[in-house]
């Protein structure tokens, strides 16, 4: 069975180590628990926000891994959105979205820059150094034509959707990830096999040293 | 030895850890581990070849986890695996290896001195925590080998055929240990150059419950240099 090697970015921030991680119902979804996991070992304080479970026992059992980790699993996302309030009141946003639209009324996402409404838009409400976003890719072996960003086609793009600081391709970059407008932009795909690269040309970059993720 | 085995049951059964996500931290770890003792460029052959050998449990499924790892690192593995179990985690990393072009060798080099030449560092992955008692064949005769050879030797947990309290003098003496979760008794007697602490994947709770007192991993590294 497939072990996602979701190790975080060493990159972030950690003046304030409040993470929110936003799990959908598919594979990213399940990447995002082994991720909040391995934060939660790395001194990070991980809530999960799961609303949707896959039935899939791997998954399930991820689940019991955080939870017996004392993550904690939000039964609802707040909101309300605060862009008076003082950035470091805000938590770190680690979002790991679904790869089609989102599983509860976007009105519930407003905490994370949405404006309540059914569109979704970017709104910026949440400014300063306390909010990043961070986003999974799908790999190729799964659900090849799928990105991340809910709203955002895969190949094309999109202008609405969210706006993340940071995304992590993993395995290779999809198409819309040239797209991607955010500070940082690193690929995961170290674990895949050199005939794997060959066959689908990714011409991955080298890893530095022992490094699993790479910064483009 | 038993708080060791109760440790992963643990981690089996009441956090629904699957073999396979702690066998490849683990195996990663060891990876890690030696990638900082022993560099590519540090190795006195022409190419940064490892033997990876492999035993017939745990311990050997961390060996060829770590040995695929290698080969993304840069090295060359090669691996001996004389007694493979049928099931399918270890069916699938022995494929996964064979796929990135890792060589199983047929028959084991039959002295030290074809290893010390072939070779600038041998991995052990024989045997595990769980050894008890006498050591079977073939792997006698290997860890004899193992014995007399020069270049350095990297342990998996314990060094194979000591006592996992204990240790055992007169047995192998390897450079390197990886003490996978927490350090087991036998690590007291281990007299080698690096000691690395890997498989981070320990909850919290659970070290508190064992007691385990382990230091702070650097970072977000998975492994840990004790000396």
């Amino acid at each position: 069975s497939r072990v996602p090697q979701a190790f975080p970015l060493p990159s972030l921030p950690r003046k304030q180590p409040t993470v929110l991680v936003v799990c959908g119902p598919a594979q990213n979804g399940a990447i995002g628990l082994v991720c909040a996991r391995h934060l939660r070992s790395f001194d990070y304080e991980p809530t999960i926000f799961y609303p949707k479970r896959s039935p899939d026992p791997l998954y399930r059992d991820f689940t019991t891994q955080c939870e017996k980790m004392d993550i904690p699993f939000l039964s609802y996302l707040p909101t309300e959105v605060s862009p008076a309030s003082p950035p470091h009141s805000l938590p770190d946003s680690t979002e790991f979205i679904p790869p089609f639209s989102l599983p509860f009324p976007p009105r519930a996402r407003s905490r994370l820059r949405w404006e309540p409404g059914d569109a979704m838009k970017s709104s910026g409400g949440c400014r300063g150094p306390a909010s990043h976003r961070l986003w999974w890719d799908v790999p190729p072996g799964v659900t090849p034509s799928r990105c991340v960003p809910a709203g955002w086609d895969a190949e094309a793009g999109g202008s609405g959707g969210i706006s993340p600081d940071v995304l992590v391709s993993l395995a290779a970059p999809k198409e819309c990830a040239r797209r991607f407008l955010g500070r940082q932009h690193f690929v995961a795909g170290r674990f895949l096999p050199y005939d794997v690269q060959k066959k689908f040309e990714l011409n991955p970059p080298e890893y530095p040293g022992t490094e699993c993720v790479v910064a483009l | 030895q038993e708080e060791a085995q109760a440790i992963d049951q643990e981690l089996f059964t009441e956090y629904k850890f699957s073999v396979d996500q702690l066998m490849e931290l683990a195996g990663l770890s060891c990876a890690t581990a030696i990638a900082k003792a022993y560099p590519p460029s540090s190795f006195t052959t022409s190419q940064p070849a490892v033997l990876v050998v492999c035993g017939p449990g745990n311990n050997g499924g961390d060996g060829l986890v770590c040995a695929r790892h290698l080969k993304m690192f840069g090295y060359l593995p090669t691996v001996y695996y004389p007694k493979r179990p049928s099931k399918p985690l270890f069916e699938g990393l022995t494929t996964q290896c064979e796929k990135m072009d890792i060589p199983f060798l047929p028959e084991f080099p039959t002295e030290a001195a074809f290893i010390d030449e072939l070779y600038g560092l041998v991995v052990d992955a024989i045997f595990g925590f769980s050894f008890k008692g006498a050591v079977r064949e073939p792997f006698g005769s290997i860890l004899s080998t193992l014995e007399r050879v020069t270049v350095p030797i990297a342990s998996i947990d314990i060094p194979s055929g000591w006592d996992v309290e204990k240790g055992k003098a007169d047995g192998l003496q390897p450079d390197m240990l990886i003490s996978l979760t927490a350090p087991k008794k036998a690590a007291t007697h281990f007299a080698g150059r690096y000691h690395f602490l890997g498989g981070r994947f320990v909850p919290p709770a659970l070290q508190e419950k064992y007691a385990l007192n382990l230091p702070a991993y650097p970072g977000t590294d998975c492994v840990l240099q004790l000396t």
